[in-house]
């Protein structure tokens, strides 16, 4: 089609985001809608290292709490945050809080970075469809091989799945590209069938 | 450096845009230099909020996100109701886009770029922020501007048609007639432009 319309909170549905690059295919910069899960999070602890992507946010409604660094910003709908690479960011907020996010590479033509192809497989970690899961992170690894967030839930599907070698070598990975994941795996769930294991990533220390 | 700026949309400055809108420049602000990025706004219901225009000349695809208020597009000459939430997405830069505001303060974010091209900031961005300039007697600072956009455009049309017009005015004539003359060359269609073009009245003669 030449030209697509959505509602953005028709386009999130029940889910906390709306996955807007995807849905319209848009092929020239990244674009999506967040909102708070049950813990307030909005945004994710992370920085852009690995995509090299800067990134715009703008709330669109409600109060979010950015973390930029080491500070901290109350951001009323109508503000704009423009985050270079290297600044570790996330955001909180209550319910009724939108944040719109764009980002994509300077002096590199937008390809979709590994979280957003790796994102369908998070619901079916929650209906137990663990194969699932597996069969989606595995094809989006064949495009993205060092996308430490795949690689690490590609490890929790596996471990689900009593694949114990797969998993333990695909944790390691990712806590190797990204030591914040070893951080996780110290308590995940998903991974409590392989944590005894000498191979397991120990925790970084603070 | 932080890494990070912070700006309120309604505390950045903007400025006049094609017919009544106002253009909220994020990008230029921002200096975002992955993807095009502003805001418009229509004061007042009935005016514009999107200038009427295609995107073949940049090939880009756009993603329009009406951010406050009640727009109507019209894609195509087919009219798409957009209260404030609504995302319009147009894979095709050859359709031809425009929104009128029904509602007072509608503000609409624009969001745009290349399909598989690193994204490089659009010419019209420098003559749209020299132009007030221009129209408020500031021709300097304009000329400024254009001359910024020169360096990192090289010889955009727009941007050296403009800066004759800028140069015409602050009286830099022998500037305005090089500058005009070589804007004809780039594109032929500025020598009806320039026939009733104010802003060149002083060189028309030369042209």
């Amino acid at each position: 089609m030449s030209w697509q319309v959505a509602n953005i909170e028709e386009l999130r549905g029940d889910r906390p985001e709306a996955y807007i690059r995807r849905h319209f295919d848009i092929a020239a910069f990244g674009v999506n809608a967040w909102t708070p899960r049950e813990d307030g999070t909005i945004i994710p602890e992370h920085d852009e290292m690995s995509s090299g992507e800067e990134e715009f946010y703008l709330v669109l409604s409600g109060t979010a709490t950015f973390a930029l660094g080491e500070e901290t910003v109350e951001a009323p709908t109508g503000t704009a945050i423009h985050v270079e690479p290297a600044v570790t960011r996330s955001a909180t907020g209550p319910a009724g809080t939108t944040i719109l996010a764009v980002g994509a590479t300077r002096g590199e033509a937008y390809r979709p970075t590994g979280w957003e192809i790796g994102a369908p497989a998070l619901p079916l970690f929650a209906s137990g469809d663990y194969a699932g899961a597996k069969e989606i992170l595995l094809g989006g690894l064949a495009a993205f091989p060092e996308s430490p967030m795949m690689l690490y839930n590609l490890a929790c599907a596996e471990a689900r799945l009593g694949e114990r070698e797969a998993a333990l070598t695909h944790v390691a990975r990712a806590a190797e590209l990204d030591a914040r994941f070893a951080g996780y795996a110290q308590t995940d769930e998903d991974l409590e069938s392989i944590r005894d294991d000498a191979a397991f990533p120990a925790a970084v220390p603070a | 450096m932080s890494g990070w700026q912070v700006a309120r949309i309604d505390e950045i400055e903007s400025l006049p845009g094609p017919g009544t809108l106002r253009w909220t420049p994020l990008r230029r602000h921002f200096d975002v230099r992955a993807f095009g990025i502003n805001a418009y706004t229509a004061q007042e219901a009935g005016q514009d909020v999107v200038e009427e225009h295609t995107e073949q000349q940049l090939e880009h695809e756009e993603l329009y996100v009406v951010l406050a208020g009640h727009a109507t597009f019209t894609l195509d000459g087919e009219e798409v109701d957009a209260p404030a939430g609504t995302a319009v997405f147009l894979k095709d830069p050859a359709v031809r886009r425009y929104a009128v505001a029904r509602a007072a303060g509608t503000t609409v974010l624009a969001i745009g770029g290349k399909r598989g091209e690193p994204y490089e900031p659009s010419a019209w961005e420098w003559y749209f922020a020299a132009d007030p300039l221009i129209r408020a007697g500031r021709h300097e600072e304009a000329i400024a501007i254009l001359e910024e956009g020169l360096a990192e455009k090289g010889e955009q049309p727009g941007i050296v048609y403009s800066l004759a017009c800028a140069e015409a005015l602050a009286g830099r004539r022998e500037d305005a007639i090089a500058h005009a003359r070589r804007a004809i060359e780039l594109r032929p269609e500025f020598a009806e432009h320039v026939k009733s073009d104010e802003d060149l009245v002083s060189i028309r003669d030369e042209l």
